[in-house]
């Protein structure tokens, strides 16, 4: 038994049918023998590519309710000055972003793995691991 | 024969946290309850409802989320964007 933490691009991969990792990201939301989690800072971002890279209103619903469903399993951790701080700290570390370094920073603290589809900043540097990789 | 069961034992041990738990006296009577009805002790008991609330919460978020992408509309997204991870980063504020 253990607590994996998504990013926001599992989520979205999960209903993108055309992405590389939709279905790996689709089995592990679906997957009933691990803890999911996810940082609030996934809200927004979920919101934005649904609404400004897809053009996908309709997107958005579904995707909060994902979020939700996440939220009532192993939580929505809320992003604080103390996170961002650690955050801020890991950015400078690995050369990326603070909005990346949160979500290291939430799986950290919490004491749990990280999931994201993002190869080149996350999982390249071994902070993160593919869905298909933890499915 | 002796030495296999130290092995299990010493196994059992270390994959074992010793905790202390607070709750209601009359909560607590329910618990040694259920661990006299079963044969069993107050530590299984509290482990067993641990681990099934848990399990009913992880199986409750699985069928949600199930429900929720059989359930998807026509959303049409299929070539709209690049890869996810790309496009989350590139539509977070610009400094």
């Amino acid at each position: 038994m253990s607590t994996l933490l998504l990013d926001s691009s599992v989520v979205l991969a999960a209903i993108k049918p055309d992405d590389r990792h939709h279905e790996s990201s689709a089995a592990l939301l679906a997957d009933g023998s691990t803890v999911l989690a996810t940082l609030d800072l996934a809200r927004y971002e979920v919101t934005n590519v649904a609404v400004r890279a897809w053009s996908a209103p309709a997107a958005v619903a579904p995707l909060l309710r994902i979020l939700d469903r996440i939220g009532a399993d192993g939580g929505v951790v809320e992003s604080s000055a103390r996170l961002i701080a650690h955050a801020a700290e890991l950015a400078g570390d690995h050369t990326i972003s603070v909005y990346d370094a949160a979500y290291v920073a939430a799986a950290a603290e919490a004491g749990c793995g990280l999931v994201s589809c993002d190869v080149r900043d996350l999982v390249s540097k071994g902070l993160a691991e593919l869905p298909g990789a933890v499915a | 024969m002796k030495r296999a069961k130290v092995k299990v034992y010493l196994g059992i041990l270390t994959d074992m946290a010793k905790v202390m738990v607070s709750m209601p006296a009359e909560l607590l009577a329910e618990v040694d309850a259920e661990a006299r009805r079963t044969g069993s002790n107050r530590s299984a008991v509290l482990r067993g409802f641990a681990a099934d609330a848990i399990q009913r919460r992880r199986s409750r978020r699985a069928e949600g989320i199930r429900e929720i992408l059989d359930g998807l509309p026509d959303l049409d997204l299929a070539g709209r964007g690049g890869e996810v991870a790309e496009e989350v980063k590139a539509h977070r504020p610009q400094p």
